[in-house]
């Protein structure tokens, strides 16, 4: 057997993720693709670009979180993406406190706690403000790459206010503002602000427990990180791999679970 | 899956038997004054999956989706069977329903708003038995019959044994092998089975189904209602067990047995004395001490507030009542619902995280 001893597999709305564990529960291998909506043969074709990579998987515990988890019929157990999270950043930063997950589709607010455990959460799943969605959305009717989001909101110096939450009528509100001559770098200052307030208006309905920790696809975005320690006064850390923590989490839950069945 | 009749078989069958049928909003009102006229209560949740735009004229968006649904439901021919429409003044949105049909659907049945108390002292008992005395000479008028207090009487005693076997039905869940929503289901045959045959049913099914509950992590649930009812299967599914409840349809109306022999005040006495209940202003306090009653009583590891959407009686306590709880070391979640969606992905990882963080 290589030196993989435990998967996780991480189903995400926006992105599928793999992370492969070694014995000690280090991060050895990790691979992350756009969603594909066959999950059975994305999951299929992970394992195998796993097995090329690192040797046969036979017998090796998989675990499967993220909103498509159910559907990962390779894996021996689905655990939900708060946990994992949860567990997978304590595992990288060797601490609890809050985190701040934002994905492509939802966000989450995990309070951990001294031994890694979920002490409270609250998720954002039914509404794309506050989530990865809510830039995505403008960043193409204001024609910025996505990965240029955060830099160019980052170098404005005004910033105008975006009143609505919602995405579909914040587009409306871009849309007239650049018809009333806004600059775009103003706009998108406004529009992470919008994004954080929300987020942050989620860390404060379950109270926030220092350190403050972020993770997800979204913490790309240095403005995000930025304006969450205007927003909260807080130093704001980040994991190695912030898109991987569920992924890991899961591994970790795989590999505890042999543990025990090895003992 | 158990075998239970339903609302419109029951209902056929006492028609059939030459009685009447008053279809009930939620949640509070005199069954056994009903009964004593020869009517059966039925009640109204929703019911859940609805079209509400046969609504959504009357009603806005904002309205919770159970009073979109009632709406709806008897729009659409829901409630033709029933001869009577009562709407109890249970919140602001039921209290517009009432004044909606009173006043505007004007729907082919007599429509009678319920008047609640707003506390438990003796003032409301005396308040409530005036509203169950119009009450009774409403129904009056419309059958031709005044039932003396002798009958009312005998009609109360029923209903007391029927919310004692429905107590008696609580106390023995650790004792009875039905799946969470199995168990649901019998309890919520009391919201239209006739009070004698719910006593013998869940007599029957104490009998049968004696025996271990299924395994899991003890829970209580708090809101309106268990809708859908997959919700159900799936927090057993996650792991978990539903030991004790707070919905204002099953555990929020096991009433205590009155005493007395003025009819009206006993009726009266024993919902205002029912478990606490903010829609009858009950205070916060007073929830508290009941759910970490329960939580002793049951030994349940976390609550689940399972709400429905813009139900603003709930809502208003929720923040409130969840800080209390955690600073008695109860942890709970909040899960709120549209009574029309079908069970969400996003539900069921909030329950299964929930139910993760208590094992
Ligand atoms: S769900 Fe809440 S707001 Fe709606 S009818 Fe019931 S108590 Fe009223």
């Amino acid at each position: 057997m290589g030196r993989i001893s435990a998967i996780g597999i991480d189903v995400g709305s926006t992105t599928a993720k793999i992370v492969g564990v070694d014995e000690g529960g280090e991060l050895v291998w990790k691979y992350i693709e756009p969603a594909h909506p066959r999950v059975e043969e994305q999951v299929d074709r992970f394992l195998r670009k796993l097995e090329e990579e690192n040797g046969p998987i036979d017998g090796i515990p998989i675990v499967a979180t993220g909103y498509g988890r159910n559907l990962v019929h390779q894996a021996t157990r689905k655990v939900t993406e708060i946990t994992c999270h949860a567990l997978g950043v304590f595992r990288q930063l060797g601490h609890g406190g809050t985190l701040i997950d934002i994905g492509g589709q939802d966000s989450k607010v995990i309070v951990i706690g001294p031994s890694g455990e979920v002490v409270d959460f609250a998720m954002n799943d039914k509404c794309a403000a506050g989530t990865g969605r809510f830039l995505e959305n403008t960043a193409g009717r204001l024609m910025v790459k996505l990965d240029e989001m955060g830099q160019l909101a980052l170098s404005s110096e005004e910033e105008v206010p975006i009143s609505s939450t919602c995405t579909v009528f914040a587009e409306s509100e871009i849309i007239s503002m650049i018809a009333h001559g806004v600059r775009v770098e103003p706009i998108l200052k406004g529009l992470h602000r919008s994004l954080v307030k929300r987020v942050v208006a989620m860390v404060r309905s379950v109270g926030l427990v220092p350190p403050l920790m972020l993770s997800g696809g979204v913490v790309k975005n240095p403005a995000i990180r930025k304006m969450i320690e205007e927003e909260t006064g807080q130093k704001v850390t980040m994991p190695e791999h912030p898109q991987f923590m569920g992924a890991y989490g899961a591994a970790l839950i795989a590999l505890r679970g042999k543990r025990r069945t090895n003992a | 899956m158990l075998e239970i009749p339903g609302r419109k078989e029951i209902c056929n069958k006492f028609r059939e038997g030459g009685g009447r049928v008053a279809a009930v909003m939620p949640i509070h009102y005199p069954r056994e004054l009903f009964r004593a006229f020869g009517v059966l209560p039925i009640e109204v949740w929703g019911p859940p999956g609805m079209d509400i735009s046969h609504s959504a004229a009357h009603l806005q968006p904002y309205v919770c989706s159970m009073v979109h649904n009632m709406l709806a439901f008897l729009k659409t021919g829901g409630l033709d069977c029933a001869d009577f429409i009562i709407v109890p003044h249970a919140c602001d949105s039921l209290q517009g329903l009432g004044s909606l049909l009173v006043d505007f659907v004007r729907p082919p049945q007599p429509v009678f708003p319920l008047y609640m108390p707003r506390g438990r002292r003796p003032e409301d008992v005396e308040f409530f038995a005036q509203e169950f005395r119009k009450l009774y000479d409403w129904l009056s008028n419309l059958t031709g019959r005044r039932p003396s207090d002798e009958q009312l009487m005998e009609s109360i005693l029923m209903e007391e044994r029927a919310d004692k076997a429905l107590a008696k039905l609580y106390d023995l869940r650790t004792e009875v092998s039905l799946s969470v929503r199995d168990f649901y289901r019998v309890v919520r045959t009391r919201q239209y089975f006739p009070a004698e045959e719910f006593v013998s049913f869940v007599e029957r099914v104490i009998d049968e189904y004696s025996g271990n509950p299924p395994d899991g992590v003890p829970v209580i649930m708090s809101g309106i209602v268990p809708e859908p009812m997959e919700v159900l299967d799936e927090i057993q599914n996650l792991g978990g067990i539903v030991v004790g409840d707070d919905f204002a349809c099953c555990g929020r109306r096991v009433y205590p047995a009155g005493s007395g022999e003025d009819p009206f005040i006993r009726m009266a006495w024993r919902i205002v004395h029912g478990p606490p209940d903010v829609t009858r202003g009950d205070l916060i306090e007073e929830r508290f001490e009941h759910l970490m009653d329960k939580v002793k009583k049951t030994g349940a590891a976390g609550m689940i507030f399972y709400t429905v959407k813009f139900c603003e009686p709930e809502l208003f306590d929720l923040p409130d009542m969840r800080r209390r709880l955690k600073e008695a070391g109860i942890p709970s979640v909040h899960v709120e619902v549209d009574i029309n969606d079908p069970l969400s992905h996003q539900t069921i990882t909030r329950i299964g995280a929930f139910l993760e963080v208590l094992i």
